[in-house]
């Protein structure tokens, strides 16, 4: 399994406050390449503070976050979209007024390394991947919910990313859709992608990863393979009364 | 070969129309037409930072006022040479547009527009305040660029100007750069997430658009020969977002056409006295309620018959959240 190898992808003490609350506190975690993790917790925990920071959208208080030995703690955004951290958001944040092409095409020539006929020819790749083919010429805002989670999936993935964190990709998408999406995040694994996936459904959630990190205010109170966890009798203290919100 | 499009057409149409304008116009017009260019530059500028990068500046204005004051008086206290005076106001609009574009990085929608509005009204004051340099309210004189009376080389070179603006800034929106602007416009958390360096192009279209301004300001000094603060009071700037809306805020070319139309409509009109400025509202009204991306945009859509239309401008949209 992945989790033996050394992890090219960790944080270290990662902490951040806002005010008085202490939003994250003293997380670590290593990601190895190939992996697939859930990143589970009620709400509140502190699980979209920390993709926001392991992103850039977030300046921690203290910590480091290092990819491939690089300590990126507090670097901007884009760096990390650079470096292949990409993101998908809870709500999917597209460029609505732009067509599904142009979406595509943003992060895939914001490096300067790829000249846009080739960005073009990538972006129809992803989009047949995704079966959103028909839809290239689309603006973002006409799509449905679902299509808006698929394309920004999609926007993701043009960054070439070596790490994938997917903030909440079942919430609210139909059960058909919840279908295609668990397919392509077990696809995406099986090329080889490692991803992190937060979200409340349970359920889906194991039927994608193998390891699963559980927080709770703020503090990370389990790690390790999914039946274990779940065991836990910390994991099912926080978790009492919150599975019924998934 | 591509056939040209209805807006190209369009375009070649109304430019070969205000080349031949001076030859069957009297002197009045063609003065009208060369302060029309101006307000083409201002709202053509505008609508690049406003309509595709999605900053609402209110200070547009004042970086014209900017141009024209520092144009103006290089040549009067420094005794610089005209192109060196010139050149020196567009270098310090630029280097103005890339302080402001870097203090108003983390602002957006009417936080941003307040700020910009206090940074005009400020400058404002300050010209009208320091009256020893900038002769205040009575109006500091500016030299002509061109020997004898005739308007015509002043429309002639204001026309080149907004060719070239345009061209320019058409250009640089053909480039990866015009879809990074509407990436930033549209989200600019996403855009990030996206590998997209916000700062970098936001402090851009801030430079690039600042010394468009500050060059229309220049044009517009030496072409008048006074310059008052009034050239940056609100209702310009309200004059110049008027035109780029009703022309189309996401169309450069659109918003010369509105800068144009709107002046004309507003000089044609100037015997209704304050009336034809209700006129004008009414007419932004009446833009904005049936062609919500400006009259040009409405015309190329006719043309294409587009199966679906463009979404609706909507440069103060909120962000979702996430």
């Amino acid at each position: 399994m992945a989790k033996d190898s050394a992890p090219f992808f960790s944080v270290d003490a990662l902490s951040k406050h806002f005010g008085g609350v202490h939003a994250v506190e003293d997380l670590s975690f290593g990601l190895a390449r190939g992996e697939i993790v859930g990143l589970i917790g009620p709400n509140g925990s502190g699980k979209t503070t920390t993709i926001n920071m392991v992103t850039g959208a977030l300046k921690p208080n203290s910590g480091a976050i290092l990819v491939e030995d690089h300590d990126m703690a507090g670097a901007p955004a884009h760096r990390f979209a650079q470096r292949g951290v990409a993101r998908t958001f809870q709500v999917p944040r597209l460029f609505r007024r732009m067509p599904v092409m142009e979406n595509l095409i943003v992060p895939a020539l914001s490096d300067y390394g790829e000249r846009r006929g080739s960005a073009e020819e990538r972006a129809h790749g992803v989009l047949q991947f995704l079966k959103l083919g028909h839809l290239s010429g689309q603006y973002a805002r006409a799509l449905s919910g679902g299509q808006q989670k698929l394309l920004e999936l999609g926007r993701a993935l043009m960054l070439r990313p070596q790490l994938l964190l997917l903030d909440e990709p079942f919430a609210g998408v139909h059960p058909r859709l919840l279908e295609q999406i668990i397919d392509h995040i077990k696809s995406l694994n099986r090329d080889g992608h490692t991803i992190v996936v937060v979200d409340h459904n349970l359920e889906a959630i194991q039927s994608v990863v193998t390891r699963v990190m559980v927080m709770a205010r703020g503090r990370k109170i389990a790690d390790g393979g999914v039946a274990e966890v779940l065991r836990n009798p910390d994991v099912v203290r926080a978790y009492t009364g919150t599975r019924a919100n998934r | 070969m591509m056939r040209p499009s209805v807006a190209q057409w369009t375009q070649g149409l109304l430019l070969a129309l205000a080349l031949l304008l001076p030859l069957v116009s009297g002197p009045y017009w063609i003065h009208v037409g060369a302060i029309a260019w101006y307000y083409a530059l201002l709202a053509a500028s505008w609508a690049l930072l406003a309509g595709y990068a999605g900053q609402f500046s209110f200070a547009h204005v004042a970086f014209a006022a900017l141009g024209g004051y520092a144009s103006a008086l290089c040549i009067e206290l420094l005794a610089f040479p005209l192109p060196l005076a010139i050149l020196t106001a567009v270098l310090l609009a630029a280097v103005v547009g890339a302080l402001i574009g870097a203090l108003v990085l983390r602002l957006s929608g009417p936080y941003l527009a307040l700020f910009t509005l206090a940074i005009s009204e400020i400058f404002r004051l300050v010209l009208v305040a320091e009256e020893d340099i900038t002769r205040g309210m009575q109006g500091l004189s500016v030299p002509s660029l061109f020997s004898g009376n005739s308007d015509v080389p002043y429309y002639y070179l204001g026309l080149g100007l907004v060719v070239l603006a345009v061209g320019a800034m058409n250009g640089l929106l053909a480039t990866r750069v015009g879809l990074f602007l509407r990436a930033i416009r549209e989200d600019e958390g996403a855009a990030r997430a996206s590998g997209v360096d916000t700062t970098r192009y936001k402090i851009l279209v801030f430079v690039v658009t600042s010394v468009i301004a500050a060059i229309a300001g220049i044009y517009y000094g030496h072409f008048i020969g006074i310059l008052t603060p009034n050239m940056a009071i609100l209702p310009e700037m309200g004059l110049v977002i008027a035109m780029a809306v009703i022309g189309g805020i996401e169309s450069l070319p659109g918003s010369v056409i509105g800068a144009v139309v709107v002046f004309l409509l507003s000089e044609s009109l100037r015997s209704y006295g304050e009336w034809r400025f209700v006129l004008m509202g009414l007419v932004l009204i009446l833009v904005q309620r049936f062609a919500q991306n400006g009259l040009f945009p409405m015309l190329e859509q006719l043309g294409h018959r587009r199966k679906e239309p463009l979404p609706a401008v909507s440069a103060m949209e909120e962000p979702r959240g996430g």
